[in-house]
């Protein structure tokens, strides 16, 4: 290695000069770490004797100027007339797309979110679900197809179910997406599939059997827990209705959780799975159901361990109904929003007690009679929750769950759907599918 | 990449832009084989004249052309080519080189693979995750696994050399232990799964043949605490040889085999091993092969169960053995405390060997509660030792070592199924002590006392406690009527009354006996002091649990103070006026019934040393027909003589069926008490019911007979507590 520890790049004919400490930033896994490795430079360490080690590499100056600078300082500036896909690339070539990605934004604050990008949609339809994945990029469902990006935001092969309605689609890691799909008359095509997000391939077709006979079903919502289970919901053709519970590593079927009377399980809304209770949270919502019915299911003891529902307690349409439900981090209430945006709380560690609605409703219910609207969705993250309502979502933070942010653009008519993964949040819009993208800015340099 | 001809169309530009990319076929084939050879330069050696990033840039050259796939296909034929040849020269390799070869071609592979990967990395970035290929890294040590662990040549010599090796070093050679770690390293490099089946499967097959053999040796020619040394060893060994060369998942497997062959095929044999198993480590206190067998058999299942099933079988037969020997039951003390020694020796071994582990001492529980009550005087011998302990044991022992001795007894107190016969005997018992102020620390009995308190409960003891109570309270009473009445009595004999309440003593109505005047006038003043000061009382003498201190002038002139019981001393003073009396005479004074008399006369007579009186015809036992005189030639070297009186100090059998049948008595209302708790509760049960849960709340007591219990039920039907169901004859009905 160069003495001193200089090295001198010659990119494209211009010439850089760094240490290799510098470079050691960018890790024995990337071209650079590779060419300073010994074992690339057994002769030309002995005869240059005391000189300074000259690379050529035969690749743009601009950018390898951006992408020495990161090294350098571990933040990106990108020229203005640099465009961005030229530097992903650059970076791509000396394998550094992770620093690039690392650096391009900032940990995840609800509180501190910037518009990044809008993505227009061209599918026909309204979409079903936006999906962020764990590195950044997201995946939009749209009737029979699911559309995905990196987190460059360029689009991959779409995942192609044939036409089969999209119900839920979850990421189990970076590269693999967990596919729900509806069931068509006649056809043995819903269910559940693993498929590749790179590549948009089939990986995995999750079977149900009932009695050891293989049935066909519907897949609804889905969820995985920390170890290696998947759930499902599942409406099969002859009422074997319940949770479905696959083996993430083998994809086999672990268990089932035929559905109770009074508690609907195989038309859940939202499933999730409660780490510290150990149990999964089964929602099944209005319009879906007429009656609302949130529970908790242990898989040991096979049994409900909480649940609530409003089973008689609506009498008109005008009353409160539960629409979108979460649970929330510390898993000691579940979060509930109901027609008028209204938020509330139920408790998880007390009996079906009632849901606290609080009080903010009708000062924020800014509905437009005749505009069309959309189902309000809940989020959490980092001890923030996030509400959708109409064109914007709103953020509220602390223990007492106060509004702090509100994320609004112009464009796109009401937001469907929302996700936040990757430390970006996505929101679905209603018309044209078009999706914005919010990330945190890198933290000021003071 | 130049542009083409000047265009005439602008959306024609575009299209031969497009064309252009796509020529030049030629171009794939070129950069592929300078790629290729690049990975041969690299393989031999000779990689200082490459340039990395040529070789760089020329495979993202090709994976961004779309020839992704023909640069991975070249690759992996390549470096399958390459594996082959190393195949045979790892072949070709001689003997003990073997190994040398495989591990430096490893090296070497590895080393290239790191190289290339660095070329295809680009590859390994883009096309490989979106054409579902394996990764270059993998996929080297896939062929590697492939073409040579898994080639027919080098795979079962492979396998073989190592199990050789392997089994060289437990007979005792020395190996390159390095070399065998990087071997074995290799395997799990390739894979765990590689590890496993190719090796590790074999190497415990080959490694339970070899210890089913040797553990035949062995227990053929070992007894059982060599073999157990033996087997300790292997175990540790193996052990060893996984933290030195093998993976450390391996450990598990290994030593359960070991377990399995040395241990758990040949537990029963060894448990029973003629002259060392078991039993002869237990009988000589063998702690160091008792520990290992413990430390080991527990390592398999069963283990420890087998151990502790022998050890219980051995227990109850000593135990019986040594409850039913007639020699013992002739000294309750010596009885008790081989006991004792029994349950401290038991316990230093579960302590010491066994870990203290609580099945252990569970088992040593059950066997002592087995054996001692297969013998029905042990509750009487218990307190008997206690007596013993708390008379004169004890003189010189701290307190602490007072405590310690009255914990052991109640460990053995706990085990018995009659306590209330305990009880019985210890009221006996302590009564004799205090009474005769035999009692050596009071500080040692009253701790005693908590102790039981503790274990059985207020009621208990409460009698126990009353008895101290009445001692005090009679010193306090003969100290006022002394302080009150002195001049009143004058140079009179000393009195000193124990005044005992009713119930609390175990005292059996005696007719008094008639006391000497100068003695009665004494009483009847205190019995007007005593009756004066409480109301309502009732005094009655005990004269059968007295003792006195007189004084006697002999014929040479010679003192003694002779300390008698009261008994003893009502016979003495009629010889104040008499030289010889006759046993009738005698009887007739004073009125102390037949076989008191006897004893007493026995031991005033008969006992060599202390024959103040003496008897004619002269013999060992006492009739009707003896004429008793002074004995005038009585000499002692003391001034002080205690004639004791002859007594068993063990019950004799009449006694003994006595205290058994008033224990029975005593037992009756308390069955018939639980009888009713429960009936009044439960209001109808059955039979068996009852009899369960009567035995269950008197357990702390006493083990009630179901014979009893159905006596006590028809003697409660026939005074009309409880009735039968009418219709079903096994119910009983309480009657309110």
């Amino acid at each position: 290695m160069a003495a001193g520890g200089r090295v001198r790049f010659n990119v494209g004919g211009q010439v850089f000069e760094t240490t290799t400490t510098t470079l050691a930033n960018a890790g024995r896994d990337s071209m650079l770490g590779a060419l300073l490795d010994s074992s690339w430079n057994v002769s030309s360490s002995s005869p240059s004797g005391g000189g300074v080690a000259e690379y050529f590499i035969d690749r743009n100056p601009a950018c390898f100027a951006v992408l020495l600078d990161l090294l350098r300082t571990g933040s990106l500036h990108v020229p203005p007339h640099l465009p961005e896909k030229l530097l992903y690339c650059e970076a791509l070539y000396y394998g550094l797309l992770d620093h690039v990605r690392a650096a391009r934004w900032g940990a995840f604050d609800g509180d501190r979110l910037r518009h990044a990008a809008s993505v227009p949609g061209r599918a026909p339809g309204d979409g079903t679900a936006i999906r962020a994945a764990p590195d950044g990029g997201c995946c939009v469902a749209h009737g029979g197809a699911v559309r995905v990006y990196n987190w460059m935001l360029d689009e991959r092969r779409p995942v192609s179910l044939d036409h089969s309605q999209v119900n839920d689609a979850v990421y189990l890691d970076a590269a693999t997406l967990l596919i729900a799909a509806r069931e068509r008359l006649g056809k043995r095509d819903g269910g559940m599939a693993a498929f590749s997000a790179a590549s948009g391939d089939l990986c995995h077709r999750f079977r149900v059997a009932h009695d050891r006979q293989v049935k066909s079903f519907t897949a609804g919502a889905l969820a995985f827990d920390q170890d290696s289970r998947i759930f499902a919901s599942c409406k099969g053709r002859l009422n074997e209705y319940g949770i479905g519970v696959w083996d993430r590593v083998t994809g086999e079927q672990a268990d089932f959780f035929y559905e109770q009377p009074g508690c609907a399980l195989g038309d859940a809304d939202k499933l999730q799975w409660l780490d510290a209770t150990n149990a999964l949270m089964v929602a099944t919502l209005f319009p879906k159901a007429d009656n609302c019915f949130i529970g908790l299911l242990d898989f040991r003891a096979k049994n409900v361990v909480w649940s609530w529902s409003d089973a008689g307690a609506a009498a008109s349409l005008d009353d409160k109904r539960v629409l979108h439900a979460i649970a929330m981090e510390d898993e000691r209430s579940v979060c509930v929003i109901n027609q008028y945006d209204d938020l509330g709380f139920l408790d998880l560690r007390s009996g079906a007690g009632g849901v606290r609605w609080s009080s903010r409703s009708k000062l924020m219910n800014r509905k437009v009679p005749g505009e069309e609207s959309c189902y309000p969705k809940l989020a959490t993250h980092g001890g923030q929750l996030f509400s959708s309502m109409n064109d914007s979502i709103s953020v509220f933070s602390g223990p007492e769950y106060v509004l702090t942010s509100t994320l609004r653009r112009s464009h796109g008519g009401a937001i469907c759907d929302f996700s936040i993964g990757g430390d970006r949040l996505f929101a679905l819009h209603n018309e044209e599918n078009v999706f914005d993208v919010w990330e945190t800015p890198p933290p000021p340099i003071i | 990449m130049s542009g083409g001809g000047p265009p005439r169309k602008r959306n024609f530009k575009i299209e031969a832009f497009k064309n252009r990319v796509e020529l030049d076929p030629k171009y794939a084939e070129r950069t592929w084989k300078v790629l290729e050879h690049a990975i041969h330069e690299i393989y031999n050696h000779n990689a200082s004249g490459l340039s990395f990033e040529e070789l760089y840039r020329s495979a993202y050259n090709m994976v961004l052309h779309k020839y992704g796939e023909k640069l991975y296909d070249g690759l992996q034929s390549t470096m399958t080519w390459r594996l082959k040849e190393i195949s045979k020269s790892i072949e070709a390799a001689q003997g003990g080189l073997f190994l040398e070869e495989l591990n430096a071609k490893w090296m070497d592979h590895n080393k290239a693979l790191q190289m290339i990967r660095d070329i295809l990395m680009y590859m390994d970035r883009t096309y490989v995750p979106t054409s579902h290929r394996t990764p270059v890294h993998e996929l080297g040590l896939n062929l590697w696994r492939d073409h040579i662990i898994r080639s027919p040549m080098i795979h079962s010599r492979l396998v073989n050399t190592l199990l050789d090796l392997i089994k060289g070093e437990r007979m005792g050679e020395v190996i390159n232990r390095g070399l065998m770690r990087s071997i074995t390293k290799m395997l799990m490099d390739l894979g765990p799964a590689v590890y496993q089946d190719d090796f590790e499967k074999l190497f415990l097959d080959v490694s339970a043949s070899f210890y089913s053999v040797e553990s035949q040796e062995f227990i053929e020619c070992c007894d059982c605490g060599n073999y157990l040394k033996k087997a300790e060893r292997r175990l540790n060994e193996e052990m060893e040889r996984v933290s030195h060369y093998l993976d450390a998942g391996s450990e598990a497997k290994i030593t359960s085999v070991v377990e399995k062959e040395m241990i758990a095929n040949h537990m029963h044999r060894l448990v029973h091993m003629e002259n060392s198993g078991l039993v002869n480590m237990l009988v000589d206190d063998r702690y160091e092969d008792l520990g290992r067998m413990y430390s080991l058999f527990r390592r398999v299942p069963d283990g420890l169960s087998t151990i502790r099933d022998v050890m219980t079988s051995y227990l109850r037969e000593t135990g019986k053995q040594l409850v039913m020997d007639p020699e013992s039951l002739k000294d309750p003390v010596e009885f008790v405390q081989r006991l004792l020694n029994e349950k401290d020796k038991h316990d230093k071994i579960i302590s010491v060997a066994f870990g203290n582990d609580k099945t252990f001492q569970n088992a040593l529980n059950s066997s002592f509660e087995y054996f001692i009550n297969l013998n029905n005087r042990s509750p009487e011998f218990i307190s008997l030792y206690v007596d013993d302990k708390l008379r004169k044991g004890l003189k010189g022992a701290t307190e602490e070592d007072v405590e310690v001795i009255m914990d052991k007894v109640m460990m053995l107190f706990r085990y018995l199924q009659e306590k209330d016969v305990f009880e019985k005997y210890y009221k006996q018992h302590l009564a004799k002590r205090l009474l005769s102020g035999k009692t050596v620390s009071d500080d040692a009995e009253r701790s005693m006392i908590v102790k039981l308190k503790t274990e059985c409960g207020y009621q208990f003891t409460s009698k126990l406690e009353g008895m101290f109570t009445d001692m005090k309270t009679s010193q306090d009473t003969m100290q006022d009527f002394y302080a009150k009445k002195s001049e009143e009595l004058g140079d009179g004999p000393t009195l000193d009354v124990h005044i005992l309440t009713t119930g609390s003593w175990p005292t059996q109505p005696s007719p008094p006996c008639n006391l000497p005047t100068e003695i009665l006038t004494v009483c009847e003043k205190f019995r007007a002091y005593y009756l004066g000061t409480h109301n309502g009382r009732r005094l009655t003498w005990q004269t059968n649990m007295g003792t006195a201190d007189i004084k006697a002038t002999f014929g040479k002139g010679q003192k003694h103070e002779l300390n008698v019981s009261t008994y003893q001393m009502c016979v003495l003073m009629l010889f104040n006026n008499a030289d010889g009396l006759t046993y009738k005479d005698i009887e007739r004074d004073t009125e102390i019934p037949a076989s008191d008399l006897k004893r007493c006369l026995q031991s005033l007579a008969c006992v060599k040393g202390k024959n103040v009186l003496r008897k004619e015809p002269m013999s060992k036992d006492i009739s009707e027909d003896d004429t008793f005189y002074f004995n005038d030639k009585f000499t002692s070297k003391l001034v002080k003589v205690k004639i004791g009186t002859v007594v068993a100090q063990k019950e004799s059998e009449p006694e003994k069926q006595e205290t058994r049948q008033r224990v029975e008595e005593d037992r009756k209302p308390q069955i018939e008490a639980a009888i009713v708790r429960i009936m009044k509760s439960r209001r109808v049960l059955d039979h068996n019911s009852i009899v369960a849960e009567v035995t269950k709340q008197l357990q702390a007591r006493f083990l009630p007979n179901p014979v009893v219990i159905k006596k006590r039920i028809e003697s409660l039907i026939e005074r009309e507590f409880l009735e039968r169901d009418k219709v079903d004859r096994k119910l009983y009905r309480y009657l309110a």
